[in-house]
């Protein structure tokens, strides 16, 4: 499976210039947890709800500061047609939640931890139910015969 | 996913009773329609670049030429 197949969440990003104050809204506005800060065409950085408020809200910083005073780069990315075991191992090696995702070096939206955990919960419940079955509903096995 | 100026694109809601989202597309920075687009953000007039996900679905408005 790639990961661009688990690529669940429409991508948002603004320009390293923007506000803090600009950020917040539209993280709002759009429903978003995180923004990917792009300069012009170039990845380069991330900024997360929690950046806002460890950061900038925490620090004091004025909300009219550029939004690059508060976000995280490097940015950990991986290429969309990548297998998803490589995702879960940078998830692993950089400690992060999220990952940005790319195609032919364009940013093309974001993955996270939690979307990877919604795929794996709908698949181990899958995997429970003949389980279940068989403890709702155990087959008892014929006797051996003796004779 | 295509999309022309003027058209509404929609994030739909991830949770039960979590709203949709939406905004007006004013540019078009993929060849032929396709993503990313430059959009504005309901009511705030917020601006941002949008990729759109398996989440986003668009609104085709008519666009008429005077």
């Amino acid at each position: 499976m790639r990961t661009i197949d688990e690529l669940r969440r429409s991508g948002v990003s603004i320009g390293p210039d923007r506000s803090i104050r600009d950020g917040a809204t539209v993280m709002e506005q759009s429903g978003v947890g995180s923004l990917a800060i792009i300069d012009g065409h170039e990845l380069v950085g991330i900024v997360t709800d929690r950046d806002l408020v460890r950061r900038g809200l925490a620090t004091g910083l004025p909300t009219d500061t550029t939004i690059d005073r508060v976000m995280s780069s490097p940015v950990i990315a991986i290429d969309a047609d990548t297998d998803l075991d490589v995702a879960f191992g940078l998830f692993r090696t950089h400690m992060v939640r999220r990952l940005a995702v790319m195609r032919d070096g364009q940013f093309i939206g974001m993955i996270t931890v939690d979307d990877l955990i919604v795929g794996l919960a709908a698949d181990l419940r899958d995997l429970t139910w003949p389980i279940k079955g068989e403890v709702l509903f155990p087959q008892h096995d014929r006797p051996v015969s003796s004779g | 996913m295509q999309a022309s100026v003027g058209d509404r694109v929609i994030i739909h809601g991830h949770r039960s009773g979590e709203p949709d989202r939406d905004a007006e597309v004013l540019e078009v920075r993929g060849a032929s329609g396709a993503p990313p687009y430059v959009v504005r953000w309901g009511d705030s007039g917020h601006e941002s670049l949008f990729f759109p996900g398996s989440d986003a679905s668009v609104q085709h408005f008519e666009h008429t030429t005077t």
